[in-house]
């Protein structure tokens, strides 16, 4: 019982790691997303081709191997710069989770018709009001379920960021077996399965609530 | 000098010339009709008026304003053309009505942010010196141009809950809302059951007894007939024949608007 209560506290310290990578990598990466899909649908080319494939290196590309270049290779590439071991898991999970939100955004974008946007411009609306007071709030109602996909593969990702022994739950519960403990490993996905399953309810919340109107 | 004078208007898309050369005037009050086939550049024409599209050259006058000169090298700023957009009202022929809005809020949406611009660049909104004021204004004409249209109990419901009809309605009391000088139709029954384009064309009626420049592009040959104080046939980018609609409908001249009417054998009915 003593070791339960010890295994699971230790876990619960680890899950923090990961709940703390979770909600910054959110919280930055939604917005970021947004601007990115911005800078895929310009009419500038050059941005437009410049975005569009960094997000191809960045969706081409494991996460695993980007924490590996965020943490070890932009030390020696720009000596100066050397990250703590959050903040680089950090960084590599924004800028990987900003290139998928970027594509689901563009598509939620694209796909409001052009019907929206012509009739704000004859009421004399401006961009940004066609935008945020028109078509955000179509594009949001689309892309609630692919959105809510890419959130809960967010969750398991963040036990990735072992790899740069940031002391997250999977590796809390490696150091277990270690010492020859393996249930703990698998105790760990009962963490996960609860986290997810709040989500989950939490984001067919958000779907009911954007249910009052059809189109 | 008519109220409205469209001079010369000229558009292509790539090679493809759809306005060649098209030239009308309308006074205030009175109501157009556009007739033709699909691809005869009608609803090119009214998204030209309405800046959706930009002419290649021509002029565009309304009320003594010069709103497109294409002859003007100066590259008109996205504020100008805001503000000469809002000479033309444009009511679509899919209604594009915003779905996550109740009825009133789609009315009411532009005006209110119309408001609350020029409140912050000028202190005033059409007199009215607070946005409160200014908002319960805006909300008090909105509920009358929905009674005008005959859809006030319905402003609450989302336009989802709507017929096509009553969604058409709608969209009109939104155009009208702008209070624009030239109200534009593109094809206001086209996407509409047989059923249900009387009561977008009798609100149409309605508004010509109260006065409004409307510019309609229609396929009812009898509405526009009954309607229309003067009609405009264009065939393959160019006006073929205009007049009253005693003139253009009853005794077409030009081989093409007969040909194009024969079609329509039923109309008047």
């Amino acid at each position: 019982m003593e070791q339960f209560l010890n295994v699971t506290q230790k876990l619960f310290q680890g899950f923090g790691e990961n709940c703390i990578i979770f909600a910054v990598t959110l919280l930055a990466a939604i917005p970021l997303g947004l601007l990115v899909s911005f800078g895929s649908r310009s009419r500038f080319a050059p941005l437009r081709l410049l975005v569009k494939t960094v997000v191809w290196i960045i969706r081409g590309t494991p996460l695993m191997l980007q924490l590996f270049v965020v943490f070890y290779v932009t030390p020696l590439l720009f000596g100066g710069i050397k990250f703590d071991r959050m903040n680089a898991a950090l960084i590599a999970f924004i800028i990987n989770y900003s290139a998928y939100f970027s594509e689901i955004f563009r598509g939620g974008i694209e796909a409001i018709p052009r019907g929206q946007y012509e009739a704000g411009q004859v009421l004399g609306m401006k961009k940004s009001q066609i935008f945020f007071k028109i078509v955000l709030l179509q594009v949001v109602k689309r892309i609630t379920a692919p959105i809510s996909n890419e959130v809960i593969t967010l969750v398991k990702d963040t036990s990735l960021a072992r790899v740069i022994a940031i002391p997250e739950i999977l590796k809390q519960a490696e150091n277990f077996s270690a010492q020859g403990l393996i249930w703990p490993l698998f105790y760990t996905g009962a963490f996960f399965l609860i986290f997810c399953g709040v989500l989950t309810l939490l984001f067919s919340y958000i779907e009911k609530k954007l249910d009052y109107y059809k189109g | 000098m008519s109220f409205l004078n469209v001079e010369s208007i000229k558009k292509s898309f790539g090679k493809n010339e759809v306005l060649k050369d098209i030239s009308f005037s309308l006074e205030r009050g009175e109501v157009l009709a556009i007739i033709g086939s699909s691809g005869s550049g009608k609803t090119t024409l009214l998204r030209c008026l309405n800046f959706l599209e930009t002419p290649q050259s021509g002029k565009i006058t309304v009320n003594g304003n010069v709103l497109f000169d294409g002859s003007d090298p100066a590259k008109k700023t996205e504020a100008e053309i805001r503000k000469n957009r809002l000479h033309f009202g444009l009511v679509f022929q899919s209604f594009n009505l915003f779905p996550q809005y109740k009825v009133i809020e789609n009315i009411t949406l532009a005006p209110l942010l119309a408001a609350k611009e020029q409140i912050k660049t000028n202190g005033e909104y059409m007199g009215e010196k607070t946005y409160k004021k200014a908002a319960e204004a805006i909300n008090q004409n909105a509920e009358r141009l929905l009674s005008k249209v005959g859809l006030l109990e319905k402003k609450n419901d989302y336009p989802c809950n709507l017929s096509g009809g009553q969604q058409q309605r709608v969209a009109i009391a939104r155009a009208l809302a702008l209070n624009p000088d030239v109200l534009c139709f593109d094809e206001p029954t086209s996407a509409l059951d047989p059923e249900l384009t009387g009561e977008v064309l009798s609100v149409i009626r309605g508004l010509k007894s109260s006065d409004s420049t409307m510019i309609v592009v229609t396929h009812e040959i009898g509405f526009a007939h009954d309607v229309a104080d003067k009609i405009i046939f264009m065939d393959e980018g160019v006006i073929a024949e205009q007049g009253t609609p005693q003139q253009v409908i009853d005794n077409p001249q030009s081989q093409r608007t007969k040909t194009f009417l024969s079609r329509f054998n039923q109309f008047g009915d």
